[in-house]
């Protein structure tokens, strides 16, 4: 069972009040949602809509198509008729405008009446939203009688909880004792800076809004420096002006965790939609050759746990990690039955400044940290920031999940894709002859597959930039090239049915 | 039997014979030297960041904890320091190109956020180590290679723009004056908050014409009436050598530091401080 939702309106309107009530209501009835947040960079006006994915098994993705249209204006209805179903039902706004904003508990009241849920399921979740509820209980129930009921969802025993990837990627860093979150706003990176810092007293730790990106990586460093645990954030124009902190790490060997989120460039581009298209940049930005490693979460509950990771590594190694997500998956909700694994428990236990004297340096610096031009230093140092690196693949290859293989594993149709695309792809293939392959490690790449590219027959890439960048990156260490490639770059995420119909044409 | 402090490091002193940064290394020795031995602190409680440039090269020469910083960042990556141990005593050194040039959003905001820490500024009037372009301060003419023509703007000044920023402190001092850098050095290290200090210097390599301003020097009372610090700020233009220069603590007020705004760094530092209460027109936290 698996039913699409669109709900759309002007910003300000509190479309995502109704897509959250909702999901709320069916996460405690049993069932699964996911809830796509399309939105465009402005505060009040324009369109913006969700679309909320509801089934009874795991979905981490929505459809194109979709069964029913909430529309609170016009511009919905003109925007997604298209994409209605035939015999999709369409429900309007207008209708309650006497509602005030209780308007949006209505419109929820209108969708749990069209999937059979009794009333009660959602008074409870009314009540324990609002303080003053009286007036929207009886909205909710205005809207409930104002439909017929077309589905019969029965309560089921899952209780699945709704994460979105910011909340994932906050969590992973509070579960690592992150001290210190230093960032400049940007979209999407934002929302991981307020999901810390609405909680910082709590969680023991500090966020602070430097005056750019060069600062707030600047400081990352000083701190880290000082033996804090620390983190940045950041989306590819604020990672560009961090370009050059990030080559210091590599000499200086401080530890330190940068978060990209991603959205479409170059430029300002698109700012709020997707795009993989940085994973070059995390791969590469920064002057000179060091040590790097990048992970690439795929949904909230990958998120904590590479966070964490890249928490680790960054000390361990006194390296850089960069946990590389986008704002498909920082943005959208997803509800799951998964937990995360054990967090990763480490000590700082380097030679801090404050206990001992400790240089760090930009320069090539000699064994008392002091600067050097010597040919034999330059060249040792140089050798050891790629033994370094050696180990850290070592050490990832034995200790962490570089990829993971979804779907039929004995398909000789072989997918391969990362990120926030990985949902889409997991929910196109459940019908089909097919397995994926998600990588979760980009630096270091997992040996493991060139292996599986050389058992399947039919290789697809599967990913939201232009070039084929992971394929691109595929090639360079395997050297084998995949020839079939699904490439969506027009700022939105893929859809499951497309995907569906795209895989389906090509295996 | 005190063990003996030492500050010197093994390296090769490459700056030039007779530049005076050797002057403000040994200032910064005496005063750290002198801050050790008061028992007050240790020598591991220290941290030194620098920029890059030929007043960078004292971290070489320093036997301190510290990051050798990227060009234009000493000043954020010693407020970082402090965010991560704000128990630690952190002294960033920079040059007028640096600080004035690439890291000059990082100098106005550091006033506004007040961190604990002293900023040592040599103001040579030249990108010395890159063979002597034009910094913000250079006097208008300064004829270089980059230059040909003679640099046509105006400098700006820099103390006015700490004034206009909420300094806390601001002092300047000369290179060729050691004891008088030292003085200044522990005043600015003592003060609770952002202490910004200009050292007036020499450079005798590249712009000769802006140096031996030792005889327009004279000498103020620690000053802390804003309309003072104002009048001193406007007798040094760094463009023409007709006014005087003073020299001393130009303005020093108290507010709350970074470490004293901040309750997840109050809980760190872990010890009583006198804090004085927030002057403000909005009662926010």
């Amino acid at each position: 069972m698996k039913l699409n939702i669109i709900i759309g309106g002007k910003a300000g309107q509190g479309i995502n009040k109704v897509s959250e009530i909702i999901g709320n209501v069916l996460n405690k009835y049993g069932y699964f949602t996911f809830n796509y947040r399309d939105y465009a960079s402005l505060i009040r006006g324009g369109h913006n809509f969700n679309t909320l994915c509801i089934s009874d098994s795991l979905i981490e993705s929505h459809d194109a198509k979709v069964d029913i249209l909430v529309a609170l204006d016009d511009l919905s209805i003109k925007t997604h008729k298209a994409a209605l179903k035939k015999n999709g039902t369409t429900i309007l706004g207008e209708q309650f405008k006497d509602l005030g904003r209780n308007i949006n508990v209505a419109l929820a009241g209108t969708i749990i009446k069209i999937l059979g849920i009794p009333l009660v399921e959602l008074e409870k979740e009314i009540k324990s939203q609002f303080k003053d509820y009286s007036k929207a209980l009886e909205a909710a129930k205005q809207g409930y009688d104002s439909q017929e009921t077309q589905q019969k969802l029965t309560k089921l025993k899952a209780s699945p909880t709704t994460l979105s990837g910011s909340q994932a990627i906050a969590k992973g860093a509070v579960n690592s004792g992150l001290d210190l979150y230093i960032a400049y706003p940007m979209t999407p990176a934002t929302n991981t800076m307020h999901e810390l810092a609405a909680n910082q007293i709590e969680n023991n730790l500090m966020v602070f809004q430097a005056e750019n990106e060069i600062s707030a990586a600047s400081m990352a460093i000083g701190a880290s420096f000082a033996g804090a645990r620390v983190m940045t954030g950041t989306s590819g124009g604020g990672f560009d002006l961090m370009g050059e902190t990030l080559s210091l790490q590599g000499i200086a060997e401080i530890p330190l965790t940068v978060s990209l989120v991603s959205r479409p460039g170059p430029g300002t581009g698109v700012p709020t939609y997707t795009a993989q298209s940085d994973l070059d940049i995390a791969l590469r930005s920064g002057h000179g050759e060091a040590p790097r490693v990048v992970v690439a979460p795929g949904n909230p509950i990958e998120a904590i746990d590479k966070t964490s990771e890249a928490l680790f590594l960054a000390e361990k190694f006194k390296t850089l990690s960069i946990i590389l997500s986008d704002k498909h998956l920082t943005e959208s909700e997803f509800s799951s039955i998964q937990k995360p694994m054990k967090t990763i428990k480490f000590k700082i236990t380097r030679t801090l400044p404050g206990k001992d004297l400790v240089k760090s340096s930009s320069y090539e610096t000699d064994k008392f940290g002091n600067s050097t031009e010597s040919y034999t230093l330059t060249e040792q140092n140089t050798n050891a920031r790629i033994k370094k690196y050696n180990d850290i693949k070592k050490f990832v290859n034995k200790k962490f999940e570089m990829i993971k293989i979804h779907g039929d594993s004995k398909s000789k149709n072989l997918i391969i894709g990362w990120g926030s695309t990985s949902g889409a792809i997991k929910d196109a293939i459940k019908d089909l002859d097919a397995k994926f392959l998600q990588v979760l490690y980009c630096k270091p790449l997992s040996p493991k597959i060139k292996k599986e590219m050389k058992k399947a027959e039919n290789i697809i890439l599967v990913e939201c930039n232009v070039t084929g960048q992971l394929g691109r990156l595929i090639r360079e260490k395997t050297g084998i090239k995949i020839e079939n490639r699904l490439l969506k770059y027009n700022g939105r995420p893929f859809h499951a049915d497309e995907l569906n119909s795209l895989i389906k044409s090509i295996i | 039997m005190k063990n003996k402090i030492e500050l010197g490091t093994s390296s090769e002193n490459t700056w030039c014979p007779g530049c005076p940064n050797h002057m403000i290394l040994a200032a910064t020795k005496q005063t750290v030297t002198k801050l050790i031995e008061s028992k007050k602190y240790k020598q591991t409680d220290f941290a030194i960041t620098t920029d890059i440039g030929c007043h960078a090269k004292i971290f070489d020469y320093l036997n301190l904890s510290g990051i050798y910083c990227l060009h234009g960042r000493a000043l954020p990556t010693g407020i970082g320091i402090k965010l991560g141990n704000p128990m630690l005593k952190v002294l960033t050194f920079v040059g007028d190109g640096a600080m004035y040039s690439e890291g000059m959003a990082h100098f106005i905001h550091a006033f506004k956020h007040n961190a604990d820490l002293t900023l040592v500024l040599h103001d040579n009037q030249s990108f010395s180590l890159t063979t002597g372009q034009p910094t913000p301060t250079s006097q208008q003419g300064y004829k270089s290679k980059a230059s040909p023509l003679g640099t046509f703007d105006r400098p700006f000044n820099p103390i006015k723009l700490a004034l206009a920023s909420n300094a806390t402190f601001i002092a300047r001092t000369s290179a060729r004056n050691i004891p008088h850098m030292v003085e200044t050095f522990t005043k600015a290290i003592r003060h609770k908050g952002f202490s910004f200090v200009e050292i007036i210097q020499d450079c005798l390599i590249f712009n000769p014409d802006a140096n031996e301003k030792d005889d327009l020097m004279y000498k103020i009372p620690d000053n802390r009436n804003k309309e003072n610090a104002e009048k001193y700020a406007e007798e040094f233009d760094y463009n023409s050598k007709s006014g005087k220069i003073p020299i001393g603590v130009i303005y020093q007020s108290r507010e709350r530091s970074l470490e004293e705004k901040w309750p997840q760094l109050k809980m760190k530092m872990n010890k009583k401080t006198n804090i004085p209460k927030k002057k403000s027109l909005f009662k926010l936290n």
